[in-house]
C-alpha cells in the first residue's frame, strides 16, 4: 500500500484557508520536485468572517516568503502600517491612563535588560518610552520607513492593518497563478471516513469526489472536519478571557488627507474594549465585549460614543455582531485532520494573534510535512503539544493585560483580578516577577510567541511592581543603562525628524511603489 | 523643484549666463545625476552608481564626485577638474520643459527650452548672451537647446535601462567602506551597483537582448567606474 502524503486538500477559503494555502504551497515549491498536490475548496455560498485586520510582523516574511511584492500588497489590500498598540484606560480607565506595547524591543535587548535600571532610575518617563523610540513615532502618527526603504525593510520595525476581504482576494490570485494552488468552488456535503477513522475522501456537490492525504480544516466556526468529523471538543477559556461579543463597523476618514494613526488603538470600555485600526481607505473599529455584564444597547452605546468622537455620523454606520467564544479544540491535529483558523479555535484580537497563529500553524505544518501515515502521528503529536503550549501562552499574555487592572467601576473589571480567573501558569510568572524582570530564560519554549519584551511592556506599562533586587545593580550595569537611555533619546529625536507620516508614505507608495531592494 | 520659466527671445533678451564652473554656483554636490548615453565618458573619471531619489524612492544613475554632502572633490579655485563634465552640470540652468500631461515622452514637438532665471548663472552683464541683437540665438544658447534635447532624451533611455537592471534583479546594495586619512573609518550606504554573479548568470535569448542593447557593456562600465573610489579617497586625504 502506497501511503505517502501526495495530496493535500485545504477545506475553506477564507484567509486562514489560502494563507495556509500560500505559506504551504511556497515552502513546498521551493523544495520539492513534483508529485504533491494542493487543492482549496470553498463554498461559493458561505461569507468569509474576515477576521483579525491587524498582523504581526512575521507577516512580512510570510509574504516574502511567498513571492510577493509588498507594493502589490499594500495597494490592493488597502493597508498601513502598523508599529504596536496602544492601550487606553486599561490600568485607572481616566483620561490621561495609557501605555503601548511596541513592537520595537527595547534597546540593546540581547545582552542588557534595562527593565532592571528603569525600576531604580527612575528617570519620570514612560517604560517603553525610555527603552525604545516607538511610542514617540505612534504618537505623531509617523511611518516605520521612508520612501528609499526597500519594501519589507523597516527603519522601526512594523507589521500591517490590512483589509481581511481583500487579503483573502489577494492571496488567493497569488496562490493560483503563482504557486500552483488548485481551487475548486463548491459545496462539501458529505465526509467519508476510512476504517481507522481518517478522512478518505469529500463529497462535493458538482465536482464529485475529492480525495485527500492531508486534510486543512480552515471552515471558521463550523469546523467542519476537526470539530464535527474528528470530533474533537472545544475548550472554552471564558472563565480566562470573559468577552463572548463584537460589535464591528467600518469608520469612513473625514477626508483623503485624515491621518492614519500608525498603531492599533485599544480603549478599555466598561465591559470590555474597542479596537480602532486605521487602513488607508477607512478605519475598522469594533467593540469586544461581556455580554453577563452588559447588555447589548449598553454595548452599542459605548461604541458609538467612541466613534462619534472623530466621526460626525456614527449612527448612520452599519453595525455588524458576531458571537465569539474564546477557546480552543483540544488538539489540533488528530489522525489527518489537522486545523487552521477560527477552527483550531478564537481569542479577542487584543494582541493581533489570530493571524500570527494562521502563519506559525501554516509553517509548521509546511516544515514538518510527514512523507507518510506512518509519521504523520508523531508529527501530529509534536504539532499539538506545541500549539497547545502558544494557546495557554496567548490566553495568559491576554489575561495579564486584563488582571493587572486597577478599575473599581465596574464589575467586570474587579472580576478580572479575581484569582480564580488567574490561570496557575500566569500566577506562577507574576510570583516570579515580583522579584525579577521578566529576561528570555523565562520562557523554556524555543518558538514562543510572545518574548520577554512584551511581557516587560505590559507589566511595566500598567504599573506592576518588582521588588529591586537585594544586591542592587553593579555600576557598571549602572553606566549602561545610563548610555543606553540617552543613546534612546538621541534616536528618538532623529527619527521624528526624518520619519514621514504613515498617510504621506502610503501616499508615495501609491505613487512611486516602493523598490524591492 | 526650482521654478522654470520658458525661455523667450523678447522678455529674456537682455539676459546673460556665466558659463564657467565653481561652487558659487551650486556645484558643491557629492552627486551628479547622469543618463545611460554619457555613461562611457563618465565612468572613464567618475565611480557611477544607481541612488535612489530621496522623494520618490526611485532609482537613477549617479556620477559620484564626494562622499559627504556638500562635497564635490572635483572642485577647487581652478574649476572642475575632469576632462567630461556631466550633462547635468553643463546644461544649468536650462531645461527642456514638457508641455502637456506629466512624465509624458519629450519629443520634437511637446517641447520647449526653459530657464531657471533665480539660478546664480544668470546675470545682467558678463557671461554668455542669449540672443543676438536681431533676436535670433546665439551659437551659445543652440548649443545650449542641443544639451538639454540631448539630455531629455537621455532621460528616458536612462530609465528603460534602470527598469531592465530592476527586473533582472541586477542591482544590488554596496556597503562602501572606505579607510580616509588618519586612519579615519567610513561607511556609506545607499549606493547601488551591478551584482556580478548574476550578471555572469544571464544567458540565451535573456543576454542577447540584453547585449543588443549596449546594457551588457553598461554593466561593465559601471563595473569597472568603482576603481575611481580609490582617486577620490586620495583627493579628499590631500585635503586634510
Amino acid at each position: 500500500m502506497n501511503d505517502s502524503i501526495r495530496n493535500i486538500v485545504i477545506v475553506g477559503g477564507g484567509t486562514a484557508g489560502w494563507l495556509s494555502a500560500g505559506v504551504i504551497a511556497a515552502k513546498l515549491q521551493a523544495k520539492r520536485k513534483a508529485n504533491y498536490t494542493i487543492t482549496l475548496i470553498e463554498s461559493p455560498n458561505i461569507p468569509i468572517i474576515g477576521v483579525g485586520e491587524g498582523t504581526w510582523p512575521t507577516m512580512r516574511n510570510t509574504l516574502r516568503m511567498m513571492g510577493i511584492r509588498e507594493t502589490d500588497f499594500i495597494k490592493r489590500c488597502n493597508v498601513a502600517f502598523k508599529q504596536g498598540a496602544k492601550f487606553s484606560k486599561w490600568v485607572s480607565g481616566n483620561e490621561d491612563d495609557f501605555y503601548y506595547h511596541p513592537l520595537v524591543l527595547p534597546q540593546d535587548f540581547d545582552r542588557t535588560n534595562l527593565a532592571d535600571s528603569w525600576l531604580s532610575a527612575a528617570p519620570g518617563i514612560s517604560f517603553s518610552n525610555a527603552v525604545c523610540f516607538q511610542e514617540a513615532l505612534c504618537e505623531q502618527g509617523l511611518a516605520p520607513k521612508q520612501i528609499t526603504s526597500a519594501e519589507y525593510a523597516g527603519i522601526s520595525n512594523y507589521a500591517y492593518h490590512l483589509d481581511a476581504g481583500e487579503f483573502s482576494k489577494f492571496i488567493q490570485e497569488h496562490c493560483v497563478e503563482k504557486l500552483g494552488v488548485k481551487h475548486i468552488l463548491d459545496d462539501v456535503i458529505h465526509i467519508n471516513n476510512s476504517n481507522n477513522g481518517d478522512i478518505d475522501s469529500l463529497v462535493t456537490k458538482n465536482t464529485g469526489l475529492l480525495e485527500g492525504d492531508l486534510f486543512i480544516d480552515c471552515t471558521g466556526f463550523k469546523s467542519l472536519l476537526l470539530g464535527e468529523n474528528q470530533a474533537v471538543p472545544f475548550k472554552s477559556c471564558s472563565d480566562v478571557l470573559f468577552a463572548d461579543k463584537a460589535l464591528a463597523v467600518h469608520v469612513p476618514y473625514e477626508n483623503e488627507n485624515s491621518p492614519i494613526a500608525s498603531h492599533t488603538i485599544s480603549t478599555a470600555q466598561t465591559a470590555g474594549w474597542v479596537w480602532d485600526i486605521g487602513l488607508s481607505t477607512r478605519r475598522g473599529v469594533g467593540h469586544v465585549y461581556a455580554s453577563n455584564y452588559i447588555n447589548s444597547d449598553k454595548a452599542h452605546e459605548e461604541l458609538l460614543r467612541y466613534i462619534g468622537k472623530t466621526c460626525a455620523q456614527p449612527s448612520s454606520l452599519n453595525v455588524r455582531e458576531i458571537d465569539i467564544k474564546a477557546g480552543h479544540r483540544e488538539v489540533f491535529w488528530k489522525r489527518n485532520c489537522v486545523a487552521v483558523g477560527l477552527s483550531a479555535g478564537f481569542l479577542e484580537p487584543l494582541e493581533a494573534s489570530a493571524l500570527l497563529l494562521v502563519e506559525i500553524s501554516a509553517q509548521m505544518i509546511a516544515e514538518q510535512m510527514p512523507a507518510n501515515r506512518q509519521v504523520m502521528d508523531i508529527v501530529s503529536k509534536r504539532f499539538n503539544e506545541t500549539f497547545l503550549y502558544r494557546w495557554s501562552s496567548i490566553i495568559d499574555f491576554l489575561k495579564l493585560h486584563y488582571m493587572l487592572n486597577q478599575r473599581n467601576d465596574s464589575q467586570f473589571w474587579i472580576d478580572h483580578r479575581d484569582p480564580d480567573t488567574i490561570p496557575d501558569s500566569l500566577k506562577e510568572l507574576l510570583t516570579l516577577w515580583k522579584h525579577k524582570t521578566p529576561w528570555h530564560e523565562d520562557f523554556v519554549y524555543a518558538k514562543e510567541v510572545f518574548p520577554a519584551a512584551s511581557y516587560q511592556y505590559v507589566l511595566y506599562g500598567m504599573g506592576f511592581k518588582t521588588q529591586e533586587n537585594h544586591m542592587g545593580n553593579s555600576e557598571q550595569s549602572r553606566l549602561q543603562a545610563q548610555r543606553l537611555f540617552k543613546h534612546n533619546a538621541q534616536q528618538t529625536s532623529k527619527l521624528v525628524q526624518t520619519l514621514p507620516s504613515n498617510r504621506a508614505l502610503l501616499q508615495k507608495i501609491y505613487q512611486y511603489g516602493l523598490q524591492a531592494i | 523643484m526650482s521654478k522654470y520659466t520658458v525661455l523667450s527671445s523678447t522678455t529674456h533678451k537682455d539676459i546673460k549666463v556665466h558659463n564657467t564652473r565653481g561652487i558659487q554656483f551650486g556645484e558643491n554636490v557629492n552627486t551628479v545625476p547622469i543618463v545611460a548615453d554619457e555613461l562611457r565618458a563618465v565612468s572613464l573619471e567618475y565611480p557611477v552608481c544607481a541612488l535612489k531619489d530621496p522623494n520618490t524612492g526611485q532609482f537613477g544613475l549617479y556620477a559620484l564626485t564626494g562622499f559627504e554632502a556638500g562635497e564635490n572633490l572635483f572642485i577647487d579655485e581652478n574649476g572642475w577638474n575632469a576632462i567630461y563634465i556631466p550633462m547635468h552640470i553643463r546644461r544649468q540652468p536650462f531645461l527642456m520643459g514638457v508641455r502637456g500631461e506629466d512624465q509624458q515622452t519629450p519629443d520634437n514637438n511637446n517641447t520647449v527650452l526653459s530657464i531657471q532665471l533665480s539660478h546664480p548663472r544668470v546675470t545682467q552683464e558678463g557671461g554668455e548672451a542669449l540672443f543676438e541683437e536681431n533676436g535670433e540665438a546665439s551659437e551659445y544658447l543652440k548649443h545650449m537647446n542641443q544639451l538639454v534635447g540631448k539630455l531629455a532624451q537621455g532621460i528616458h533611455s536612462t530609465i528603460a535601462f534602470i527598469e531592465t537592471l530592476l527586473s533582472l534583479g541586477l542591482l544590488e546594495q554596496l556597503k562602501l567602506n572606505v579607510t580616509l586619512a588618519g586612519d579615519q573609518q567610513k561607511s556609506f550606504e545607499g549606493f547601488y551597483s551591478i551584482n556580478e554573479n548574476k550578471l555572469a548568470d544571464l544567458a540565451g535569448e535573456e543576454l542577447q537582448q540584453f547585449h543588443e542593447k549596449g546594457y551588457l557593456q553598461a554593466c561593465h562600465l559601471m563595473l569597472a567606474s568603482f576603481g575611481h573610489i580609490q582617486k577620490l579617497i586620495t583627493i579628499k586625504n590631500s585635503l586634510n
